[in-house]
């Protein structure tokens, strides 16, 4: 295993910028999860380590060694792709089988590995099918077994997951999680979807347009992120964000629908930074629902409740604007109900309107 | 329900009237080529041989007699001309078409679209400057003359129809193989080449039949009776031996057969070939 770095990595397709001067250290042992929406560039990050596309600029190491000009074979990876792509015209031992015979692997031992690792993904029953012969589920499997067969110094893995059912989804998350735990190994995952990154990685790096947002631990990024766009971006159902005015010298908030908003002593510093106007950010586990005004609450209206049952969302509107707030299951609230908002100070984000930073202590 | 019973069967009278017509003639080469010489001349003809005989085949494939010697001579010249061409051709082809499919470089489509051009003329259009640039390359009355016109004549299908099949394998495999470590050229040899054997048998067979069939080319750049191939060949029997009938029938019976054998034993190839990549692409 081995440590990754990315230094002011840069991909041009033409005019287009792909990856952005992007910058970051895959510690040795860890399980980095690269995610974005689509097209801001993750994929061609990944093969970009992986040495199937050429750097425009910057520098990657693996370990101690620079492979900027080594070819895929000779960086000593592994990879599962989207679409698996898993050879169709070989039985699953064969494919299981290929990269060891390409590193001239004995052939008692490439029967050894390769028995393991189907053994280990549980699918010893499948080795003289053909992929085409496989579900989706098997397919991934066979794939995930092609590149633990070896043992890489890093593994990278391109929505490995996006192809299965919901369910089992979750299943395979959790093995992936634990066979990172048993093997120690260096894992940059790529994902679109941000409860996968959250729930398996050590760290998570929030890429957009190419450029790196944020590189922190899921905790952080989802506690404390840097810009708008990473607190829209992480979490689910989204970061509420509403616009509003700094007034009583960065004492209390005024909204465009002409609520007001008391702040607690170290908001109102952070609010007294911004250049014009803030945005208001708040998950909705941070939102109280209360049947009566206070100088801290905002009025609205309920629009609809959802209930799913550990937890009920409620739509909430103030003005034109539409809030997300979630209470217990056993509270009643019925559409249009009026409700007052409050939220928790210590909780509460704000951005800088003109930047899209977020304002720090 | 009855209009659709009507287009039915008129459509089944139609395809066994094209059956009867295409292989009446055939099957009369096959008929005659049993009889013997007398009884091929005979009015009204025999349908069923009364006495047939396998004379003129055996006249026709033994070395010990001139007739023998001559025709398989012209066989093998055949055999050879439409290897080498179809051998040539996919040689040239399978790296081409991969290029096309894979790689973006300046003038690609140009390029490409040029490859086609060829094919939007008449072979016999270009017997003449090809016939000068032979002589300037001092190929005039050689083998080579016709292996190198036949590549040409073969190629513009074989690129357009290899590359249909490239670009329906997924780039991700190749990158795959590179990852587990093959190089670029194995990820072609070992990973891309088996999944396009399809296409290249059934590019491999149509230049081959080409070639074999080919009969201006081979009369104009050929004169030595030694290196001709089998059309002229034959047409040099049907001169030649002009009232044997059953010995040309016989000949061509032979001619006919290496190509109906690749066809039969190749044809699943050559609809999965001309489906799967060039329909979809
Ligand atoms: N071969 C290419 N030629 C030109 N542009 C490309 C090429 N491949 C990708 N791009 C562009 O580069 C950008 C990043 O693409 P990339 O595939 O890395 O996105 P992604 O983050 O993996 O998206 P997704 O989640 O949809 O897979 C996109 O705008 C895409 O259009
Ligand atoms: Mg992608």
């Amino acid at each position: 295993m081995a440590q990754v770095r990315l230094g002011n990595i840069v991909k041009h397709y033409g005019d287009s910028i792909a990856v952005d001067d992007v910058s970051l250290t895959v510690e040795d042992g860890e399980f980095v999860a690269l995610v974005g929406p689509s097209g801001c560039g993750k994929t061609t990050t990944l093969n970009l380590v992986a040495g199937l596309l050429e750097l425009t600029g910057g520098t990657i190491h693996i370990g101690d060694r620079q492979v900027n000009e080594l070819d895929p074979k000779d960086r000593d990876i592994a990879m599962v792709f989207q679409n698996y792509a898993l050879y169709p015209n070989k039985t699953v031992y064969a494919n299981l089988a290929f990269p060891l015979q390409m590193r001239k692997t004995a052939k008692a031992d490439i029967d050894r590995k390769v028995r393991a690792a189907a053994a280990s993904l549980d699918i010893t029953h499948l080795l003289q099918r053909r992929p085409r012969e496989l579900s989706g589920g098997q397919q991934q499997r066979v794939a995930l077994g092609r590149a633990l067969v070896r043992d890489p110094k890093v593994f990278l893995m391109d929505e490995p997951l996006s192809n299965l059912d919901a369910k089992l989804r979750v299943q395979m998350r959790a093995e992936l999680k634990r066979f990172h735990q048993d093997l120690k190994a260096t894992i940059i995952y790529v994902t679109h979807d941000q409860l996968e990154a959250v729930t398996m990685a050590d760290r998570m790096a929030v890429m957009n347009h190419g450029v790196l947002q944020q590189y922190d631990t899921p905790e952080v990024v989802f506690n404390a992120p840097l810009n708008l766009f990473v607190a829209g971006f992480v979490g689910s159902p989204a970061m509420n964000l509403f616009p509003a005015e700094v007034a009583d010298g960065g004492a209390s908030l005024l909204g465009p629908e002409g609520w007001r908003l008391t702040l607690s002593e170290r908001n109102a510093a952070r609010a007294r930074r911004a250049t014009g106007g803030v945005i208001l950010g708040a998950r909705h586990s941070m939102i109280g629902l209360h049947g009566e005004p206070a100088t801290d609450r905002i009025p609205g209206r309920v629009y609809t409740v959802e209930p799913t049952g550990d937890i009920t969302f409620v739509h909430v509107r103030i003005a034109a604007a539409n809030v997300i707030a979630s209470v217990g299951p056993d509270i009643r609230l019925r559409a249009d109900d009026a409700v007052w908002l409050s939220f928790d100070q210590n909780k509460l984000h704000l951005f800088d309107v003109a930047s899209g930073q977020a304002l720090r202590d | 329900m009855k209009e659709h019973g009507f287009w039915r069967l008129g459509g089944k009278l139609y395809l066994a009237a094209l059956v009867v017509f295409t292989m009446l003639p055939m099957v009369w080469m096959v008929i005659t080529s049993l009889k013997t010489q007398f009884a091929a001349l005979q009015y009204p003809p025999e349908w069923i041989p009364r006495n047939p005989t396998l004379d003129q085949y055996w006249l026709l494939l033994s070395p010990a007699n001139a007739v023998g010697r001559e025709f398989l001579r012209y066989l093998f010249n055949s055999v050879w001309v439409s290897a080498a061409s179809t051998v040539l051709g996919v040689a040239v082809a399978v790296p081409a078409a991969y290029a096309f499919s894979r790689f973006r470089f300046p003038g690609r489509n140009l390029l490409f679209y040029s490859v086609l051009l060829r094919n939007m003329f008449p072979a016999v259009v270009f017997l003449m400057p090809l016939f000068i640039m032979m002589r300037w390359l001092g190929l005039v009355n050689t083998q080579a003359s016709l292996i190198l016109t036949y590549l040409t004549f073969g190629l513009p299908l074989s690129i357009w129809l290899l590359k249909g099949f490239y670009d329906n394998i997924p780039v991700q495999l190749e990158q795959a193989a590179r990852i587990d470590g093959a190089s670029r050229f194995q990820a072609f040899l070992l990973i891309v080449m088996p999944l396009s054997a399809p296409g290249i048998t059934a590019t491999a067979i149509y230049s081959f039949i080409m070639a074999w069939n080919e009969y201006v080319y081979a009369l104009t750049f050929l004169n030595d009776k030694d290196r001709l191939t089998l059309p002229v060949g034959l047409q040099r029997f049907f001169t030649e031996y002009a009232t044997n009938w059953p010995g040309l029938m016989a000949a061509s019976f032979i001619m006919s057969v290496p190509v109906v054998a690749l066809f039969l034993v190749l044809q699943k190839y050559f609809v999965r070939a001309l489906t799967d990549g060039a329909v979809k692409s």
